[in-house]
């Protein structure tokens, strides 16, 4: 009887365990999609997510103590109430997005802050409350059972949600349909456990009908949920990559990607500026290589009659929408990679007459790689004797603000080390012509020689792109500012202050009240706790830095890096296995695993420095599984040290889970941008030699 | 079977029920909810205790303010009216209270200066093919969300670099810039009015021309004096509703309407611009109501360009205006009877020439900013010698 009661509850934890992680990818898309993609907003939301569920999982122990103690049939309710929250949550994001924000709108940082913390607040308490209080329930018939297996049977559920959404779900299905789809195991779950337990069958019956009704009905709703006030949606498809919307507003279409109006059908003046400007400088356009791409370009590169034109896009299905709507233009000599335009470098022997780069503002990793050093050179082994490189940033109207002044310099130094003319000018965007002789810049003149006919530049260059601004924002660049290297993607923080001081606001405030909140919290904890808070966040800081580290030397390959994010979460699955089932689970172990930890880093520092290249993809496979397996490992042998009762538990829990929020932001929107791979890399390793010292000296004391 | 007790009845029924109400709470996404969504005015505020320790070397005392009790101050120049305390800083950014006393930190330092062809300001009817000297200081009275001067207007002038140039020496670069006019634009020309009209009185006697492109949100004493000095103005329309001013721009529409009549009163030649927003300003019935008070209270003769919308600062998940909304536009505010009607950022080379009103001859064709047929003499249509309003030679 007692193994049947586990049985019914470890039910309900995996099929949590799936549901929770299928509803946090699935809303950290749909907030990037509704507000900002930039890499602050992406680790914003998951460091809300994890703090809310560490905090959770604090309640959990008080309240179920004082307030609500732990039954099996609450934790029926409990599990109703959560498959049937996230559908709800997701449809909930979007309408309200409509209301708190105005329409059309871009919304600052404290604003996503709020509006994020307070839409998943329901859903990350229950969740993190959730898994402890399973627990909780179980100890109730079985005093004895150990805390470890629920997180080992927690992760088991994490693995599962993740490898569906990642490797089924989102390449398949819509959000709402993932949702519906991804609880209904917890449905089942709690149904089955309200079967074993309870005789309340009608109350049951209808709440669980409910719960079906409500996930089932956001598949219905959610057509409507994506209809915007102007214009009328003809094309809507999630890919792995992102939401994809093509918007019909009389005879124009515009292509949005991640809610961002990429470009639409009528844009001449980006299409003839983005075209013409490098190509006039080259004595032949035989060979273009673009790299994504703007509505009507086709039609202009065409004018030239090229020989070929690669056309890399990552995502297929923006290139199918493209093609499929009249976006862009099927030419001649036209071949659509569908590759990383990085990756594709890489492998190519190709040599082109202009590369093109058409890709948006470098505020994430991913993008910042189109912008570096590494590509740069790249670009340049791939250009011929007389070839060009152009690639834009965001516009100069009147005056440069001294954000985006760093932004251009750090680019302009970097390009400047391999091209000996580069040169910047002020069109619609600010327009990078990189070359090896010297740019000229009557553009209206040459494409006259070449007989080129064009609309806006013959009539708006001579007025807009003066010599005085031509000359003027070229003295700007400050030579001093700081490269934009792979290693070190400076770009990144300095989009970071762009993008503050667009909303005049400053994430000081934020940090001051964060650092307030972890010195308490630090000041509170036990020693077991301080480790499994540096495990959680040097996991996440790691996981994070070598999927920055994969895409650096491999590009974006949706299937691999999936498969790191599984890995490290895979990994925790046997470690916690193996941890519980040590016998000698002592401080000396957990200084051990700690050691490991620090001797794991710095092997991927030398690697990485060492032969970033040369490493096969399966040692980002071993590391990560590795990390995983040693935190899974010591959250076992950390509890059995900390007493295991159930403020122990909750404690234990909460650590790892708000060391891993740390983790995730401090990773992504500090230490990455500002100090680069192997600082960062150090800075783990410097935190884990400070659990380490701590763990000693606790040791000694003893 | 257990029997259901009524807690549990009511427990079930209250469930049922709140998921019904939670799926009619989401039944308005198939509404259109563009202009229900957000906050309903976003205007500025003032910023207390904001003004520097000390005054710059381009502070100036403010021209048209008003000393109340307790060194209290209040700015007379725009609608916005801001009342000041000691130490505080104006809704514009650019005005502080110094002890009593209003400055205007925006006295020969502008941040933007450029050489523009008078097209692109835009002015159609005044002296065409010429060029603008343009200046800008930092600050603005409107918090646009489409801003495309945002880095300026939505800074403070201690913000941003800037150069010195003091009302004598504008003209003076004016005048080596072959420039025949000095245009106070970019930002918001209404903020850094003691400049503006002081440089506006010495190019005046000094031959050259004064263009004021504006939001025209300004009271009636200081148009009053402005319009003393100035030659040509573009002031931006909007919207033809209170509601999006106050959402979209933080801003009035009645101050706004004032000063066109104002400038019509004045005889000051000048030319309106509306921006077509998708969802927020692309509605027919808004620009038939803009043309009919147009047409009644400045009558047909002043320009009215509509410009295509482009994702800009924060209001950058619209898509553009589709070019033929414009072309629709152009053609109802013509059929209302507004005699020169433009579409400006786009594609329409039609939209971007003027015809004569009264025989529909081509009078003027332009490619961007080049004129490839000019049909004017002096200010006549070349065809059947109408007068063209505006000021062409």
């Amino acid at each position: 009887m007692k193994r049947r009661n586990e049985r019914v509850i470890t039910r309900v934890v995996i099929a949590t365990g799936i549901s929770s992680v299928v509803t946090q990818l699935l809303i950290i898309r749909e907030f990037l999609a509704q507000f900002q993609g930039n890499e602050f907003v992406i680790a914003l939301i998951l460091f809300n997510w994890l703090i809310l569920g560490g905090i959770g999982t604090i309640l959990s122990h008080r309240i179920t103590r004082s307030l609500w103690a732990a039954t099996a049939t609450r934790l029926g309710w409990l599990s109703l109430l959560l498959a049937g929250l996230p559908g709800v949550l997701i449809l909930a994001v979007r309408y309200f997005r409509d209301v708190f924000f105005i329409h059309g709108s871009s919304v600052g940082f404290y604003s996503i802050l709020i509006y994020s913390f307070l839409a998943t607040a329901p859903y990350c308490l229950i969740i993190g409350f959730v898994l402890p209080y399973s627990l909780f329930v179980i100890r109730k018939s079985n005093p004895g059972y150990p805390g470890a297996r629920i997180y080992i049977t927690d992760n088991l559920g994490d693995v599962s949600g993740g490898a569906l959404f990642s490797f089924v779900l989102v390449l398949w299905v819509s959000p709402m349909t993932a949702v519906f789809l991804a609880n209904i195991p917890l449905l089942l779950a709690a149904f089955l456990l309200f079967h074993h337990y309870s005789r309340q069958r009608l109350s049951v019956y209808l709440s669980a009908a409910a719960a079906f009704a409500v996930l089932g009905a956001g598949m219905f709703i959610e057509p409507l949920s994506l209809v915007p006030p102007e214009g009328k949606t003809v094309y809507y498809s999630e890919s792995r990559y992102g939401r994809i919307q093509v918007l019909k507003d009389k005879e124009q279409y515009t292509l949005f990607v991640g809610g961002v109006p990429l470009f639409s059908s009528q844009n001449l003046n980006m299409a003839e500026e983005t075209i013409h400007y490098p190509l006039s400088q080259v004595d032949t356009a035989r060979n273009v290589l673009l790299i994504s791409a703007q509505g009507g370009m086709m039609a202009e590169l065409e004018k030239y009659r090229p020989a070929s034109v690669d056309y890399v896009e990552l995502d297929p299905k923006v290139a199918d929408v493209e093609f499929r709507f009249g976006l862009i233009k099927k030419i001649r000599g036209l071949r659509v990679i569908h590759q990383d335009g990085r990756a594709y470098l890489e492998k190519s022997k190709k040599i082109y007459d202009a590369i093109i780069v058409n890709l948006s503002e470098p505020d994430t990793f991913q993008i910042n790689r189109f912008y570096t050093d590494r590509f740069f050179a790249l670009a340049r082994r791939h250009l011929a004797r007389y070839g060009v490189l152009s690639f834009a940033m965001e516009g100069f109207e009147n005056y440069l603000a001294e954000p985006q002044r760093q932004k251009l310099s750090s680019l302009y130094n970097t390009v400047r080390d391999y091209f000996s003319h580069v040169l910047l000018l002020p069109g619609e965007k600010i327009f990078f012509l990189c070359g090896f002789r010297p740019i000229n810049t009557d553009i209206p003149k040459l494409l006259d020689q070449k007989g080129i006919p064009t609309r806006y530049i013959r009539g708006y260059y001579y007025g807009n792109v003066t010599p005085e601004r031509i000359e003027r924002l070229n003295s700007l660049i400050d030579p001093k500012t700081p490269k934009n290297i792979d290693d070190v993607p400076q770009l990144m923080h300095l989009m970071f202050l762009q993008w503050f001081a667009k909303f005049s606001t400053s994430p000081t405030g934020f940090i001051v009240v964060l650092l307030l909140f972890c010195m308490v919290y630090l000041f509170r904890i036990h020693l077991e706790e301080f480790v499994l808070f540096s495990t959680g966040f040097m996991v996440m800081g790691s996981e994070i830095l070598v999927i920055f580290a994969f895409q650096i030397f491999f590009g974006y390959i949706y299937f691999q890096i999936g498969l790191i994010v599984t890995v490290f979460l895979a990994g925790l699955l046997p470690g916690a296995w193996f941890g519980d089932r040590f016998r000698k689970r002592s401080k000396q172990t957990l200084m051990f695993t700690d050691g490991l930890l620090m001797v794991l880093m710095g092997l991927l520092i030398a690697a990485v420095k060492l032969a970033g290249h040369q490493l096969p993809v399966a040692a980002y496979l071993v590391f990560g599984f590795s990390v995983s397996l040693i935190c899974g490992f010591q959250f076992p042998v950390a509890l059995y040290l900390r007493g295991g009762d159930a403020p122990a538990v909750t404690q234990t829990f909460s650590a790892d889970l708000i060391g891993a929020a740390f983790g995730t932001l401090i990773a992504n929107v500090f230490l990455i941008p500002y100090f680069g791979i192997i600082w960062t890399a150090a800075g783990l390793i410097g935190l884990k030699f400070l659990s380490l010292t701590v763990t000693i000296l606790s040791y000694e004391n003893v | 079977m257990k029997t259901f007790s009524r807690r549990q009845f009511l427990y079930c029924g209250a469930g049922l029920l709140c998921s019904t109400v939670s799926a009619r709470a989401f039944w308005p996404f198939s509404e259109k909810t563009g202009m229900a969504a957000g906050p309903a005015d976003i205007r500025g505020h003032v910023f207390k205790g904001d003004a520097p320790e000390t005054l710059w070397k381009w502070s100036h005392e403010g021209f048209l303010y008003t000393k109340l009790n307790d060194k209290l101050v209040m700015c007379g120049i725009c609608p916005h009216r801001c009342l000041l305390s000691p130490g505080d800083r104006s809704v514009c950014r650019s005005k502080v209270n110094m002890d009593g006393i209003l400055y205007s930190l925006t006295y020969g330092n502008p941040c933007s200066v450029n050489v523009d062809p008078i097209e692109k300001k835009p002015l159609y009817h005044f002296k065409p093919r010429s060029k603008a000297f343009s200046i800008a200081t930092a600050g603005c009275n409107f918090r646009c969300l489409n801003c495309q001067n945002w880095e300026i207007s939505q800074a403070k002038p201690h913000e941003v670099r800037h150069y010195e140039l003091f009302p004598v020496d504008v003209i003076k670069a004016a005048q080596r810039s072959k420039c025949l006019s000095i245009a106070y634009t970019y930002s918001e020309a209404v903020t850094f009015f003691e400049y503006m009209i002081d440089t506006a009185r010495l190019a005046r006697e000094n031959g050259v021309f004064n263009l004021w492109i504006s939001n025209g949100y300004i009271n009636r004493e200081p148009l009053l004096a402005l319009c003393k000095v100035l030659d040509a103005a573009n002031v931006n329309l909007k919207s033809y509703s209170d509601a999006i001013y106050r959402k979209l721009n933080g801003g009035r529409l009645q101050p706004v309407l004032e000063t066109f009549k104002t400038l019509h009163e004045q005889r000051v030649h000048f030319e309106m611009t509306n921006l077509v927003v998708p969802g927020y300003v692309d509605d027919d019935e808004m620009v038939k109501k803009m043309c009919g008070w147009v047409l009644e209270n400045l009558g047909p003769d002043y320009p009215l360009h509509f410009l295509r919308f482009f994702p800009k600062y924060k209001l950058d998940r619209l898509p553009s205006t589709p070019v033929s909304t414009l072309i629709r536009f152009r053609k109802l505010a013509m059929s209302e009877g507004i005699h020169y009607v433009y579409v400006g950022n786009a594609s329409y080379p039609e939209g971007n020439n003027t015809y004569c009103h009264h025989c529909n001859k081509l009078l003027i064709e332009r490619t961007g900013y080049l004129i490839p047929t000019y049909n004017l003499d002096k200010n006549r249509c070349k065809f059947c010698n109408t007068v063209i309003p505006g000021r062409w030679v």
